[in-house]
């Protein structure tokens, strides 16, 4: 009894380094072969129509850095509509429910959590499906193997960044039907920066009416997708008023993205990765300048001096700090009156 | 220090000592290495939780003690009556946790749930630089760690990351992915 709680502590200390040592060992020795890119390609091509066409319910997990949340999760796709209900399963309650371009959002009313932001909004799968494809121009993708995630048997895809600008991913799809159940966000070194994982799972289309239904007792706020169609479908480039971007690393595009009320941000996607900046006027933001990250996200804030009034220029997402300051570097202002306009 | 201490101190951390354990130890003639024992412990625990240290350094037995006597020291008179109060079978944890607060004057009183954010915001920072990373030393940029902002300053960093997390959800959206960005960016303290 007293050695194994002696051991089991040591043990819960070697695992963590135990496991980067097997990842460091595995990630150099993945072999390229060019008889599996065909192979490789059909899974991704069925990643985006699967994450919406299957039904499925469970468990997952996210973690990042330390933060470790986990959701549960019920996903139906029938006669053209997708039904989907989130509960969060640790911190504060809340859940999200979809139905369709409905999206009705429960959280309690505490926290710092500005409500009307949490919902996502905009055309879910559409902008993915359309960038997936040339993801493999800036990813060299290869199959590793199989492997089973909470149950099911899974393809284990390696998607390594062709340059320094981006990190590498791994996804796994179920093998049936291509969900994806699993996946890794990974520096150069082969550490694991984020990951995303159902512990449990079932792939059913058998999931009754009253699992779509809201249970969560709470401010209760909905938002008709369709209704921001006009602002989704606004140019990114109108987006970027009075400022412009010297430098992005190759294939990062203007995303289709919603407008959460601060008119100077624009997200970029390469159909992986995504970062967004914003521009704003300094004003009375008092924030530190450098860079912090969380897990895979780095956020970088930046300093800008343009005539007399000072921006500040921020770059958040999931790409190496080195990255972010390039980019967040690289913006001009050009016109000072249109950022003072729209910036608050 | 003999396996049984050795034991007591793994238990205290696992909130599973009973009181004799808990005065065993404290009776233990050598001291400074029960708290070195506990200080390691609680760090390598920090590093894979929440980060913080605050038991660096310090030395919680005499408040252990005083909790144990039922005696409260004036600093912690307040938290500790209020405990004793509620319940007679008081948890070693958490008696524990008020004293290192009130000695570090980490979180005293209500700040401890006010910066509760802040503080375990910051503790992916302690986790990323424990890796060495060679792009950040590369680009010799300055790190803000989290855990220094201030109220209004963190309140903008979670927009930032959760406007971020929604263009996530559409731009390269990936199902359940972004809804779980979306939300550890909202909950994510």
């Amino acid at each position: 009894m007293r050695m194994n709680r002696l051991s089991s502590r040591l043990r819960a200390t070697a695992i963590p380094a135990l496991l980067l040592a097997v990842l460091a060992l595995a990630v150099p020795g993945l072999a390229a072969a060019d008889s599996d890119r065909g192979e490789v390609n059909q899974w991704l091509e069925r990643l985006a129509p699967a994450l919406n066409m299957t039904s499925y319910r469970g468990v997952f997990v996210y973690a990042r850095g330390d933060q470790v949340h986990s959701m549960q999760i019920a996903h139906r796709y029938r006669d053209g509509v997708v039904e989907e209900r989130l509960v969060m399963q640790d911190g504060g309650s809340g859940e999200i429910v979809r139905r369709g371009v409905n999206v009705v959002c429960v959280l309690p009313d505490r926290g710092r959590i500005r409500l009307d932001q949490v919902i996502p909004s905009g055309p879910f799968a559409e902008a993915f499906t359309s960038q997936l494809m040339p993801v493999s121009r800036w990813y060299s993708a290869e199959m590793v193997g199989e492997d089973r995630v909470a149950g099911y048997e899974a393809v284990e895809i390696a998607l390594r960044s062709r340059d320094e600008y981006r990190y590498s991913h791994r996804l796994w799809l179920e093998r049936t039907t291509g969900l994806l159940v699993k996946s890794h966000v990974r520096a150069s070194s082969g550490d694991v920066m984020e990951q995303f994982q159902f512990t449990s799972l079932e792939i059913t289309d058998d999931i009754p009416d009253e699992e779509f239904e809201i249970r969560t007792q709470g401010r209760e706020i909905s938002r008709n997708l369709a209704a921001d169609d006009g602002l989704a479908e606004a140019s990114p480039v109108a987006r970027m008023n009075g400022w412009e971007l010297g430098w992005r690393p190759d294939g990062f595009a203007p995303a289709a993205a919603p407008r959460a009320g601060r008119g100077q941000v624009v997200a970029f996607s390469d159909g992986l990765a995504a970062f967004s900046v914003f521009v704003e006027p300094a004003g009375r933001l008092n924030m530190p300048k450098g860079v912090s990250r969380i897990g895979a996200t780095t956020i970088y804030m930046h300093a800008l001096e343009s005539g007399e009034r000072e921006f500040l220029v921020t770059v958040v997402g999931e790409i190496p700090p080195a990255t972010a300051r390039k980019v967040a570097e690289s913006v001009r202002v050009q016109d000072t009156l249109a950022l003072e306009g729209n910036g608050s | 220090m003999d396996d049984r201490l050795r034991e007591t101190l793994s238990a205290m951390m696992d909130d599973e000592a009973d009181e004799l354990s808990v005065r065993r130890l404290l009776s233990h003639h050598d001291q400074a290495r029960v708290r070195d024992q506990w200080q390691r412990w609680q760090q390598v625990r920090d590093l894979m939780h929440s980060g913080h240290t605050p038991a660096e350094g310090v030395d919680v037995s005499a408040n252990v003690r005083a909790a144990l006597d039922g005696r409260s020291g004036a600093a912690h008179h307040r938290v500790l009556a209020r405990s004793a109060s509620s319940s007679s079978r008081w948890r070693w944890p958490a008696v524990a946790m008020v004293a290192v607060a009130l000695v570090v004057g980490f979180g005293a009183g209500a700040g401890w749930d006010s910066r509760e954010g802040s503080a375990t915001a910051g503790a992916p920072e302690i986790a990323a630089q424990a890796v060495p990373d060679s792009e950040v030393a590369a680009a010799q940029v300055r790190e803000v760690t989290l855990q220094g902002l201030d109220e209004e300053q963190w309140e903008q960093m979670s927009q930032y990351l959760l406007e971020h997390a929604q263009h996530n959800s559409v731009g390269a959206g990936r199902g359940a992915v972004g809804y779980a960005r979306v939300v550890s960016a909202g909950n994510g303290y």
